[in-house]
Formats: C-alpha cells, sequence, structure tokens
C-alpha cells in the first residue's frame, strides 16, 4: 500500500502537518547532516595538516594554520564542485 | 486542490530531487576529500598557488572520465 496517499495514513490521532512544513523540516534535517558531515571532514583535514606534533597546549602557528586550512578546504569545495558541474569539458 | 495535503506524485518528486541533491553533494564532498589529498601536499597557505587550484580541478574531472571508463568496461563483461 502506498503510506503517503492519504493523510489518514500519517499516523491517527498526531497533529497534522502540512506538506510545506514536511518539506521544510526534511530540508532542514538534511542541510544539518550535510553540515555536521562537513564539519567533520574538515576537522579531520586539518588535524592531519595543522597539528602534527600535538604539543601541550595549541600554538600559534597552529591555530592560523587551522584557520588558513579551514577557509583552503571551503574553497576547494568550490572549485570542485565548478569543475564538475560548470567549467567546459 | 488543498494546499495542505501532500499526495504521493508531489511527495515522490520532492524526495527525488532532494535524493538528488544529496548525490551531488555527496560526490563533491567525496572528491574533494580525496583531492585535497593528492593535492595539498603543504601545509595550507592563505591562497591556493595556481598549481594546487589546478590540480584541484584536473583531479575531479579525471576522475569523471576514469568513472566512466570502469563503467564501460562493466557493461561489456556480460
Amino acid at each position: 500500500m502506498d503510506s503517503f496517499s492519504s493523510h489518514s495514513s500519517m499516523g491517527s490521532g498526531s497533529p497534522q502537518i502540512s506538506a510545506e512544513d514536511l518539506k521544510d523540516q526534511l530540508k532542514n534535517q538534511l542541510a544539518q547532516a550535510y553540515a555536521q558531515e562537513f564539519l567533520e571532514t574538515v576537522r579531520e583535514k586539518c588535524f592531519d595538516k595543522c597539528i602534527t606534533k600535538p604539543g601541550s597546549s595549541l600554538s600559534g602557528s597552529e591555530s592560523s594554520c587551522i584557520s588558513r586550512c579551514v577557509e583552503r578546504y571551503i574553497e576547494a569545495t568550490g572549485i570542485i564542485s565548478r569543475a564538475l558541474f560548470s567549467a567546459p569539458r | 486542490m488543498d494546499p495542505s495535503s501532500l499526495n504521493s506524485a508531489e511527495l515522490e518528486r520532492f524526495l527525488n530531487q532532494e535524493k538528488e541533491r544529496a548525490m551531488v553533494n555527496e560526490m563533491v564532498a567525496k572528491l574533494t576529500s580525496a583531492c585535497w589529498d593528492k593535492c595539498i601536499t603543504s601545509s595550507p597557505g592563505s591562497k591556493f598557488s595556481s598549481s594546487e587550484s589546478s590540480c584541484l580541478t584536473n583531479c575531479a574531472q579525471r576522475y569523471m572520465d576514469m568513472s566512466l571508463i570502469i563503467m564501460k568496461r562493466f557493461q561489456s563483461m556480460n
């Protein structure tokens, strides 16, 4: 049975939620999941690049490396995206 | 039509669209990770060198070329 075919199948007794609300919720959750994954990747990449020998505290050069690394990783994401979808092949 | 009702055709279209978007995002994320490892070998500077940015572009495009070859190779197996 098509579980999306009627409102009644969305759960009896639960408050009705509008189509737009459902879409917004889905989009928000997807965006949140994407952001979390992106953050985790950036952490991993920049830890590899910038914290090569963990000391007793984060040094100034390490923290400036981290901010540069984060900026470059975001830039790299844009470059890859353009290379795939807008560059002439 | 009741604007608040969600019919299955509309929901399916919406889900497919989001699925496609998610696949694109995943592809970009995966390639960025792989190409970052290949192209950015030194500690990241305040801007990319021209060789780093062209390496990233080439890396993504060659990956697509490779995918095509692999797909063709597997299609010819049956």
